[in-house]
């Protein structure tokens, strides 16, 4: 298997058996956790370690294929990565409109992806994918850090923005979900704003912006995989002082969608809201 | 730890009822709750706590794979909650994973009360849930392999079984100790059914906070209460969550051969609930 992360200056070791050296503070059955070491497993498809936040050993199942375990090392370990390195990932995908740098929100399945593919193709610069990395500087202004290069997306959302699929590489075998390449971004983007993306059942949009402790919250919920912090209570620590810091820096609006919804009135709305 | 009590039914028996009622009478709110109170017993597809207790995006597994999780999923989240009863309502059939573990672990459970409701019945309430057309739900509850959601968003799979297979699915496990309350008794015989429901969760059982908390998610109560904030259970395409509520809706929306097919696919289901009498009369 030939492996990529988007992370510089770390080691991906191969086949070889886990140590997990020292004492987790949170355990589950598939999950081990404490300030420096992290172990995962996938059912089928691999075993990860991280320690340190610069190494990642991979122990792939005996069907695994490497398009899932690269899917996995490029999500729920890349997360435990940042975390180890004290980088604050949120739950998010993420472009430069006019200038400014926005990051769409929301739990898995909102249509950050899908909403952020359609800016693009409207001509803003795109970011990242899922997983934001932002750092609080000293003068209190936040940066977002571009990682990703590609954009996950549905068979259904490619044919809606006339892509062919031909061509283009599914995410795992079982899924009609491909990845969509797109150019880095090069350079830290100043962050001006944070769309947090929800459904709901009603059926117009509404948008609601965010002030004190409520907009602090709403960011602490969409820290990407929040559940590591349960044994990196000292990472945690950190992680929600940072949290304040950029909450004061920001403005944070949540907007509802109605569950079936068009991606192109997605955006128009949030365009609004920018 | 808590232990789990699982709210168990095919959809549209009367499930999200009920959890308003447990609402009102752990509360013992003198005046009715909103429908927001609710929220205290999610579902079990939740999929957003299914990714913030096992750190993976459900919608990046098979269904099948997101079974092999389900279980340790509410075994964190039992441990995470202090001494006492959590409630989660569930729509899935009492099902095994692709390595024959059981979705719902007995070892967290404290037990499930099995919700059901003549089916004809449950098939036209679901049809206007889903604002979907009555042939199609027909099918769907007669369909032995049948799911629901675990598409790309919403909720996880859940397999259904058919209306039948999905009864005899929790009936036939012994694992987890079950109360069962029809519909049709939870409306005609309040007091007795829900306070039976009360005595098995081993609640305090006090008659008139009984008959207040009925009274307080009475069906009509909870239809206004709809209608002037909204219900968020609702369906995007739907009018009202809380439609019509009665028993035997059915005669003005089923016809003859779709109530034949439903009958003669659950006849001996059917029999046992007392929905078809001795002679094979329908007594709904």
């Amino acid at each position: 298997m030939n492996l990529q992360s988007p992370i510089e200056s770390l080691d991906i070791v191969l086949d070889e058996e886990l140590q997990f050296s020292s004492e987790p503070l949170y355990a589950t059955p598939r999950l081990k956790i404490n300030e420096t070491d992290f172990e995962i497993t996938i059912e089928g498809v691999a075993k990860f370690g991280v320690k340190n936040g610069r190494t990642v050993s991979v122990l792939p199942h005996q069907d695994a294929d490497e398009a899932s375990v690269q899917l996995f090392l490029n999500g729920s370990v890349l997360g435990a990565l940042l975390h180890q390195r004290g980088v604050l990932p949120l739950h998010g995908s993420s472009f430069v409109l006019n200038g400014k740098g926005i990051i769409i929100c929301g739990c898995s399945g909102v249509g950050k992806s899908s909403v952020t593919a359609a800016f693009c193709k409207r001509g803003a610069s795109f970011i990242n994918d899922d997983i934001t990395p932002v750092v609080a500087e000293e003068s209190g202004i936040t940066k977002i850090i571009p990682i990703k290069t590609q954009i996950k997306l549905w068979n259904d959302t490619l044919k809606a923005f006339g892509i062919e699929e031909d061509g283009l590489s599914r995410i795992r075998p079982s899924l009609k979900k491909y990845y969509l390449p797109w150019e880095k971004y090069n350079g830290f983007q100043r962050l001006n704003k944070i769309i947090i993306l929800r459904t709901y059942e009603k059926r117009h949009y509404e948008a609601e912006e965010l002030k004190g402790m409520a907009k602090y919250n709403a960011l602490r919920r969409n820290i990407y995989r929040k559940l590591y912090l349960r044994g990196m209570p000292e990472t945690a620590r950190n992680i929600f002082k940072h949290l304040l810091k950029i909450a004061e820096d920001i403005d944070v609006i949540v907007v509802s969608r109605p569950k079936i919804s068009d991606i192109n009135a997605t955006m128009e709305f949030i365009l609004k809201q920018l | 730890m808590a232990k789990v009590v699982w709210l168990v039914s095919y959809p549209k028996s009367g499930n999200t009822w009920f959890r308003m009622f447990l609402a009102n009478y752990t509360s013992d709110s003198l005046t009715p709750l909103a429908l927001g109170d609710i929220k205290e017993t999610p579902i079990s597809s939740n999929a957003e706590e299914f990714e913030e207790e096992t750190g993976l995006n459900p919608f990046e597994l098979t269904p099948e794979e997101v079974d092999l999780y389900r279980a340790d999923c509410y075994r964190s989240q039992a441990t995470r909650v202090a001494d006492q009863l959590l409630y989660k309502k569930t729509h899935d059939a009492y099902s095994m994973n692709s390595m024959g573990t059981p979705v719902f672990p007995a070892d967290i459970s404290y037990g499930a009360v099995y919700f059901v409701r003549n089916p004809m019945d449950v098939c036209v309430s679901y049809a206007n849930h889903g604002a979907t057309e009555i042939e199609h739900i027909v099918k769907l509850m007669i369909n032995e392999d049948a799911s629901i959601a675990g598409k790309r968003a919403g909720q996880l799979r859940q397999m259904l079984f058919s209306w039948e297979g999905h009864y005899r699915s929790w009936h036939t496990q012994t694992e987890i100790p079950l109360h069962t309350v029809r519909y049709e008794d939870m409306i005609n015989n309040p007091v007795e059914t829900f306070g039976s429901i009360v005595r098995f969760l081993n609640l305090e059982f006090d008659l008139s906070r009984l008959k207040r908390a009925i009274s307080n998610s009475d069906f009509d109560v909870l239809k206004k209460f709809e209608k002037e904030q909204g219900f968020k259970e609702r369906m995007q395409n739907c009018d009202n969550f809380f439609w019509k509520g009665k028993i035997g809706n059915y005669r003005n929306f089923l016809n003859k051969e779709q109530t034949d097919r439903l009958v003669s696919n659950f006849s001996a289901l059917m029999s046992e609930l007392g929905y078809i009498d001795k002679k094979g009369m329908l007594t709904i």
